[in-house]
């Protein structure tokens, strides 16, 4: 047998091993991810779980090509005009976390006469031509209200802490919220700041706001905000609330340090920045033929009590806690969906 | 009456005027309980943009075209790279703030080469150099959020006195850079090529010298300030800096301090610093929807400006 003879041979063996939906006529296939901002803990911890999936995937032959661009600006005009260079350089689908839902639907659809597969996830795109990857912002939202109302029975003040004003995210998990508490009114919000999903933006506004606010009993955030508002609350020698968490490393830290300390109790939730992994499987079996439904909704990750460790200890330093996925999960999901 | 006439004609006293009543009327809101807290409050957070504020009048005082739009950047990479070398160490804390200055240094002189040397006109010179320095502090730690050493720790988020510390550092500063420019050739120098350069150049005044040091001193101050804020918040994190470009211009403005350069008061800039705080504040203790929250943020700047903007020209 010729050293060929053997190589094409082991091959053989080799495809014969794999799962027949990894065999997909997919291996010739070009997957870009679309990214319009890079510069936080969440987005750095989503591109390094594309780049570590992906490339597994590349590597494996599922794809050809699994290639991460991201903006410098945040711009939606920027992004459309990344969109329309990837449907030039020939990519088979482009995996989309969106700056607007519609300034870029023009270059969506563009993409989709074109041919090409795009599937938005985390900030997703209204266009209908497009797959769209969704967390429920407002149960996020009313979660938080809901668990606080098994933790302080007896209700009481609540601050709340949005995200950035004017993006869609904001005001979901905002509506969740304030829905929560509507449906447990022992709890009022006395407050209201935003802190742009950044401790130091949220730790400047929440200083701004508490010199004028009673006690509070609890904290409702968006994420990435815990951390900073624990700081100003320490800051200000108040009594300690429950603060919700958003699942960011220092925010996870923090509440470990002060549950040793002093037994302090709260939970975290926020959505898994790998879910930038899901949205590339998902597009990956749509390019298989798999016929898959436009909306489909990713659970988010909730941190408790119980499995703060074991959660902490998984989490990068620096990072947020997350969930990599994997091409299994993605099928459960679009099976869900049906 | 001269003496009230004066003062009315200081550029800077509107910005004081706007930031009392603004805290005036925040305090209201809790019958004066939250003075105390509201007021630390305030003096912390005004510390911050009053330093990279004084770097930027600097910047501008140097005449039209002339602005650094790299400042939120070097704070980024000055206070990560300075707590990553740190790393919780108290020892370590000396080194730490001289890599953050050296930081400054190195990007005040390479955004001067880019405008001297290459002839980019500052504000694309500096917003390039602000992509490649940020680029740096993402590719140094990934948004690796290191705590500062105790004693820093410790040091950025007390009070001496009931002051705050970080306020008192910015009022050394302060003082420091209004002595450089009233009382030294230096200021002096910087306001004659702001007003014109030509003449300023036939004058004899060593002009690119003196921009050359001044770029160098707005990011040593931009990475002062992204060291101390790493301290005070607890770690550095790769956005940490966004929010002081536009503040940075905005409390330069608001002071008094001519856009067009050449005339520029250290006063104005902790008015305006206190003011920008405190309007966000009173705005949100009101609990005033973020749309109407960031529409009255713009009305009452414009305000400011015009009533600071409404001085004869000529009474300088």
């Amino acid at each position: 047998m010729t050293f060929r003879g053997m190589l094409l041979a082991s091959v053989a063996v080799a495809c014969a091993a794999m799962p027949v939906s990894a065999l997909a006529d997919t291996s010739d296939k070009k997957i870009a991810l679309s990214n319009n901002y890079a510069g936080n803990s969440w987005r750095q911890a989503m591109l390094t779980s594309w780049d570590k999936v992906t490339g597994e995937a590349v590597k494996a032959g599922v794809v050809a090509a699994a290639d991460a661009f991201t903006t410098a600006e945040n711009q939606a005009t920027e992004q459309a005009a990344q969109i329309q260079n990837m449907i030039l350089q020939g990519y088979d689908a482009i995996v989309l976390n969106a700056a607007s839902p519609t300034a870029l639907n023009g270059a969506v659809k563009e993409a989709c006469d074109a041919g090409i597969i795009v599937v938005s996830f985390d900030g997703v795109v209204s266009e209908p031509c497009a797959w769209r990857i969704a967390v429920d912002f407002k149960e996020m939202g009313r979660s938080q209200v809901e668990y606080l109302s098994k933790k302080l029975p007896e209700g009481g003040n609540l601050l709340e802490i949005r995200g950035l004003a004017g993006v869609f995210v904001d005001d979901e998990i905002s509506a969740g919220i304030h829905e929560g508490v509507k449906q447990f009114p022992q709890f009022k919000i006395v407050g209201s700041v935003h802190g742009d999903w950044a401790q130091d933006v949220a730790q400047k506004a929440v200083a701004g706001i508490l010199p004028s606010l009673p006690e509070i009993a609890g904290v409702v955030t968006q994420g990435g905000d815990g951390y900073g508002a624990a700081q100003a609350i320490a800051a200000a020698k108040r009594p300690m609330p429950v603060i919700v968490m958003g699942n960011r490393e220092d925010e996870l830290k923090w509440w470990k340090e002060q549950k040793d300390a002093k037994n302090y109790e709260t939970m975290s939730v926020s959505i898994a920045p790998g879910v930038s992994t899901l949205a590339f499987w998902v597009a990956q079996q749509i390019l298989d033929g798999k016929e898959v439904k436009k909306d489909l909704v990713v659970p988010f990750l909730r941190i408790d009590q119980d499995n703060l460790e074991q959660n902490l200890a998984k989490t990068q330093a620096g990072g947020v806690a997350n969930v990599e996925y994997t091409q299994a999960d993605a099928i459960k999901v679009i099976e869900g969906a049906k | 009456m001269r003496m009230v006439d004066r003062i009315s004609r200081a550029p800077w006293i509107w910005s004081w005027f706007a930031a009392f009543l603004v805290w005036f009327a925040t305090i209201m809101v809790t019958g004066g309980a939250s003075t105390l807290g509201l007021s630390q409050a305030a003096l912390t957070f005004a510390a911050f943009s009053i330093i990279v504020g004084i770097g930027q009048m600097f910047v501008i005082t140097l005449g039209p075209g002339n602005i650094d739009l790299s400042v939120p950047a070097t704070m980024t990479l000055a206070g990560t790279v300075a707590l990553k070398l740190m790393d919780v160490d108290n020892a370590m804390i000396l080194p730490g703030l001289i890599t953050a200055i050296l930081i400054g240094i190195a990007v005040g002189i390479t955004n001067y080469a880019l405008i001297k040397a290459l002839r980019i006109p500052p504000i694309i010179a500096t917003l390039s150099m602000s992509f490649i320095v940020q680029s740096a502090a993402i590719w140094t730690n990934r948004g690796l959020r290191i705590k500062p050493p105790s004693f820093l720790a410790d040091f950025t988020t007390s009070t001496t006195l009931g002051v705050p510390n970080v306020s008192l550092v910015a009022l050394v500063i302060s003082v420091i850079a209004w002595f450089l420019l009233e009382k030294t050739i230096y200021g002096r120098w910087i306001s004659a090529i702001g007003q014109s350069t030509p003449a300023a150049r036939m004058a004899g005044i060593p002009v690119d010298g003196i921009r050359f040091i001044t770029y160098v001193f707005c990011a040593v101050l931009a990475s002062l300030a992204g060291y101390l804020l790493a301290c005070f918040s607890g770690g550095a994190a790769l956005n940490m800096g966004t929010e002081y470009l536009l503040m940075s211009i905005a409390v330069v403005v608001l002071g008094g301090t001519a856009v067009a350069g050449g005339d520029s008061n250290v006063p104005g800039i902790w008015g305006a610093s206190l003011f920008m705080f405190l309007v966000v504040s009173m705005l949100n203790t009101y609990g005033l929807g973020a749309g109407f929250r960031l529409i009255m943020t713009g009305l009452i700047i414009i305000s400011v400006i015009m009533l600071a903007g409404g001085r004869q020209p000529g009474a300088r």
